[in-house]
């Protein structure tokens, strides 16, 4: 999980086109190192549970959860760039996909998990068909509606999901289908998750696919003029990121064991993606992992410290750094490295009106 | 291009020097010997029941308070101050879950519960895991108590009797006795569970129910439940619901003329302060249950009565009366005093099997665990506000004044 | 039978209608701030609460009407959004699109905390005499005189900004500059200003929908999310680029709900409204009376 390469995320000028194709193929030790650094990284986050609590490794747990959900929201909204804002749709779909086959069909948590991931990247590609030709903002509201409209269906049908009462996964005893792993159990699967949503960020990012989403998003009709495909260039994106949010649902739902609706389906959690993904640098393979990291043990530690005052502290974080850093932290390390021009006062010039 | 190296090798450093710091060990455990004892709270102090959450909290403060002045927690010979550490659960169950794995890891193994059915389900199934005790000021769902839990205690009546006590009360004092009923029941479980409860109730006592609508946990616009309901003309509408949607209930009637003959009763809503300061006069005679009013039988060393403990709370509150949240969440902290205090020790183990075998007379009423850790013996009491202000009438051998019928201004 | 059918069905229209104009007079703002500076304001919520507890000391303190209340609420937020967008939002004007969506979604935070610390998180309401009586139509058909009053300020206030729009310099210079900012700024309109007084004058219109919104319901600081959904909603439905958008939107949003509401079980009815929203969105992008413009333009 290095920086493999970074999509331009709309801030600053286009890169000549013609230079993309070769920054994207790379040969020798520049080629194989951010995947050793990622495979470092793995391994830290492996040597790291050794180190923990369980009540501190459950937290980090939640950090790691976030990790996949950014670097998942990260396809369609970073590098595509469209901004889904009904993303904890497909993690609450998943979710209860899991919970509706592990209750109603005893179906092992292994067989559900897989299950989930295609339920939601299926789900995605179907109203992604009619919704993706919406723009901006638009296309936000009208994912968002995808999401709030699933909450109240599931809402609505108490007798396959529970309603709003919750439903409860069984995990012990011989009624279980599946055992419940353990806070252990569930660090490695969130860790493992979290790997695999980011090397599947890396392997777009690194390949004509990527080359074919950052075409999109800078210049749609120049993308399809250059016989990209657009319309299922912007599916596919579309479903895969629904798919591996999916797959963290599931997750979730059976780490929690009773979920709820209003949870499930809560749009903070999508907003929580966004600003991790915008704060850490949109349309990058590392950028989702730093602001998922920073902002959930932000809010972590400012909720454990200022009990009654933190979100207050949070919002008064959040505005400041979208000031100083509206570009996202990656975009501007790699900026002003290559520009030599690391002063974040000039950064706000740039971009004020 | 190097710096791009370089960027990542020193976020590759960051991670193992963050996966070097802390170590892995037993967490402290919490001595007796530093001569403290120390609850965890998991509290709703922001989101949406930011609210309740606070009136909680409340009930804990007095509690502390109390204790405290007496001397501590007598345990074994010894005293031990009351101290509760209050976490921020921003009233969503994940996060109430993961508190009280964060308390396990600081050692405190004694958790007081978060407000709301959700939170206190979440919590229940790590307190279990991890050998912690809860007692449970307000997770009145009956869905907790069937999963064979050993460690939740609540203090509380469950919620199957939250409306069933209205229409008991109804079928006692009501003149001329009403026969239709109509609910209106908010679509999260613990309000289905009352309204279950109630109908259930209702037919058993004879009474006719007409109709059943659902609205939108929180809402403030029940308008489309309440032309339903006015068609069918029912005797009485009762509201298993919250604050929001309890208000919304009555001043929506009030602007459709929906006008039952025998008038309104909502469950958690009426004895809640807001509940009158918000709708002023059209507030008058609604019916309302609780867990608790100052006339509830029972006395106590720590607290006194019911009307002492409402007096111990209004001098700490600038004159405010107390109402159930805040004594339901003291008497769940008494139970943790009682408990220890018979247990003679502030072990886990030991403070669970105490509080499985507590039968004490309180002001909150009988403290009395059935096996699956709910306080059955303890009955509902039934208000209806008058003169602005909720007043018991129900059961009627312990009242304050007769109950006015019809009930509605 | 069939009388007492129509005169339901009558009941919940009439209702549906004016919860509606309660809906588009709280988005009407919204939809300016988005149609002009291409904004999202998360915060739009939080303004409308802000209106609704200044009306609501306003109240405790002077015994102010709430109807009344509207006035300072809006001069007050007026000043208070100027400020904001002059200051803070101004600053990522030219950042990526959704990084004016972060700085609101901050906003919206540091607000909604902001207003537990001081007022708690009490359920609060604006008492008056008469916002609970209804004026009553043969059929039994009740008319609640609050939302009413509500109802009609929303459809004067979107009125008296479609003229100030069209009609007045300051108007017209809006609206150029939401069309294209470089030209504008060549025909000498100070964009900056522009931009702070569009920010300034949709968080007047939530603070007098705010007011409003007090009078007739109850609120607590929770409640902002939910302004911000149905601003999000109403807007889209009404369409960007027409002032008289939101307030359609609005009208749609309470019809669709009123009329769902008595035909669905259970709490069906909000997944039925975000079906529509979804619908319309996919088959008519640019809403019910907005310009395809809008619906279309490239953001940067």
């Amino acid at each position: 999980m290095a920086e493999v390469d970074v999509g331009e995320a709309g801030a600053v000028a286009a890169a000549p086109v013609d230079e993309v194709p070769a920054r994207i193929r790379r040969t020798g030790l520049r080629a194989v190192l951010p995947w050793a650094v990622g495979l470092v990284a793995l391994g830290a986050g492996f040597g790291l549970q050794t180190q923990l609590y369980t009540g501190q490794e459950r937290t980090v747990t939640t950090v790691l959860m976030f990790v996949g959900l950014a670097a998942a929201w990260n396809l369609i909204g970073g590098y595509t760039g469209y901004a889904c804002f009904g993303q904890v749709g497909f993690f609450g779909l998943g979710a209860y996909t899991v919970a509706v086959a592990m209750v109603h069909a005893r179906l092992s948590f292994w067989l559900a998990l897989p299950l989930a991931a295609v339920v939601s990247g299926l789900f995605a590609a179907l109203v992604g068909w009619p919704l993706l030709r919406l723009k901006g903002h638009y296309f936000a509201v009208a994912t968002l509606g995808v999401a709030e409209g699933l909450r109240e269906l599931v809402t609505n049908l108490p007798r396959w999901t529970g309603g709003g009462a919750g439903v409860t996964i069984p995990t012990v005893g011989h009624d279980a289908p599946t055992p419940w792993l353990g806070n252990d159990g569930f660090y490695v699967l969130f860790l493992l998750l979290a790997a695999v949503v980011v090397g599947a960020a890396a392997i777009v990012a690194a390949t004509r696919a990527g080359y074919a989403l950052r075409a999109v998003h800078q210049d749609e009709d120049a993308a399809a003029a250059m016989g990209i495909n657009t319309t299922v260039a912007k599916v596919l994106a579309f479903a895969g990121s629904a798919a591996l949010t999916g797959a963290i649902g599931a997750a979730y739902a059976f780490q929690q064991v009773t979920i709820f609706p209003e949870r499930l389906f809560d749009v903070d959690i999508t907003v929580l993606m966004v600003v991790m993904v915008i704060l850490g640098g949109a349309g990058t393979v590392v950028g989702p992992v730093i602001g998922a990291i920073a902002i959930a043990y932000a809010s972590e530690w400012l909720r454990q410290n200022f009990t009654s005052g933190h979100t207050f502290v949070l919002g008064g974080l959040i505005i400041l750094a979208v000031i100083l850093l509206p570009q996202g932290f990656t975009t501007y390390l790699r900026d002003a490295a290559a520009t030599r021009r690391f002063s974040l006062l000039e950064n706000v010039r740039r971009y004020r009106l | 291009m190097k710096t791009r190296i370089l960027v990542g090798l020193a976020a590759t450093a960051m991670v193992l020097a963050t996966a070097g710091c802390g170590s892995k060990g037993e967490a402290k455990q919490n001595s007796d010997d530093s001569g403290v004892l120390t609850l965890g709270a998991s509290l709703s102090l922001t989101g949406s029941l930011a609210r309740e959450g606070k009136l909680t909290q409340e009930g804990y403060d007095v509690c502390k308070n109390v204790v405290n002045n007496k001397g501590g927690v007598p345990v074994g010979g010894r005293k031990l101050k009351l101290n509760i550490e209050y976490q921020d659960d921003t009233s969503k169950p994940d996060t109430a879950a993961q508190l009280v794995d964060q308390f396990n890891d600081k050692g405190i193994k004694l958790i007081l519960g978060p407000y709301g059915s959700a939170t206190t389900e979440a919590a229940a199934a790590v307190i279990e895991r991890n050998g912690q005790v809860m007692a449970d000021s307000s997770g009145a769902d009956d869905k907790i108590f069937t999963k064979g839990y050993k460690r939740t205690f609540a203090v509380l009546s469950p919620a199957t009797q939250y409306a069933a006590s209205m229409v008991e009360a109804i079928n006692d004092l009501a003149q001329p006795k009403p026969k239709t009923i109509a609910f209106i029941s908010a679509d999260d479980g613990f309000s289905k569970t009352v309204t279950k409860g109630g109908a259930d109730k209702a037919t058993e006592l004879g009474f006719q129910v007409v109709d059943t609508e659902y609205v939108p946990n929180g809402t403030s616009d029940v308008s489309s439940a309440l032309t339903k309901i006015k068609s069918k003309n029912p005797d009485v509408v009762l509201g298993s619901v919250h604050l929001a949607e309890g208000v919304a209930i009555i001043k929506q009637a009030k602007e459709l003329g929906v006008t039952p003959s025998g008038g309104f009763g909502e469950t958690v809503a009426p004895p809640t302060p807001d509940f009158s300061q918000t709708l002023g006069a059209s507030a008058e005679n609604v019916l309302g249950s609780t867990q608790w009013t100052v006339k509830t039988k029972g006395s106590d060393a720590w607290f006194g009565s019911a009307s002492d403990y409402a007096a111990t709370f209004a001098a700490q509150f600038g004159g405010r009366q107390p109402e159930y949240h805040g004594a339901e969440a003291t008497a769940a902290c008494l139970a943790f005093v009682l408990a220890v205090q018979k247990a003679g020790s502030t072990d886990p183990n030991k403070v669970r099997d105490a509080m499985a075998q507590l039968d004490e007379q309180t002001f909150f009423g009988p403290l009395k665990f059935n096996e699956r850790g709910q306080n059955v013996s303890k009955p509902m009491a039934v208000i209806q506000i008058q003169g602005g202000k909720p007043v018991a009438v129900w059961p009627k051998d312990s009242a304050e004044a007769p109950m006015k019928w019809p009930a509605r201004s | 039978m069939a009388r007492s059918l129509m005169s339901h069905f009558f009941q919940a229209t009439v209702y549906g209608l004016l919860q509606g104009g309660m809906f588009g007079l709280v988005a009407v703002g919204f939809s300016l701030v988005w149609g002009v500076m291409n904004i999202v304001n998360l915060a739009h919520g939080a303004f409308v609460l802000v209106g609704a507890y200044l009306a609501f000391t306003l109240n405790q303190a002077l015994g102010l009407d709430p109807f009344l209340g509207m006035v300072p609420a809006a001069v007050v937020l007026f000043a208070g959004g100027y400020l904001i967008q002059r200051y803070l939002v101004n600053l990522v004007v030219n950042a990526p699109i959704f990084i004016t969506l972060l700085l609101t979604f901050g906003l919206q935070l540091l607000l909604v905390n902001g207003l537990i610390l001081v007022y708690t998180a009490n359920y609060r309401s604006i008492p008056t005499g008469y916002a609970a009586r209804s004026l009553v139509l043969p059929g039994d058909v009740r008319i609640p005189l609050g939302r009413l009053i509500a109802a009609l300020v929303a459809v004067g206030l979107t009125v008296a900004l479609g003229w100030f729009m069209r009609r007045t310099r300051t108007g017209l210079a809006i609206l150029a500059t939401g069309m294209d900012r470089g030209a504008a700024r060549l025909m000498g309109i100070k964009a900056r200003h522009v931009y702070a007084l569009t920010f300034g004058l949709s968080a007047a219109l939530a603070g007098a929908a705010g007011a409003a919104q007090g009078a007739v319901s109850t609120f607590s600081p929770a409640d902002a999310g939910r302004f911000t959904l149905y601003s999000f909603v109403a807007a889209v439905l009404g369409g960007l680029g027409n002032t008289a958008g939101a307030l359609l939107g609005g009208l749609v949003l309470g019809l669709v709900e009123a009329w769902g509401g008595q035909l669905l079980p259970g709490t069906l009815v909000n997944a039925v409204a975000f079906a529509v929203l979804v619908i319309v969105l996919a088959v008519r992008p640019q809403g019910i009376a907005g310009r395809a413009f809008y619906a279309s333009r490239v953001e940067v």
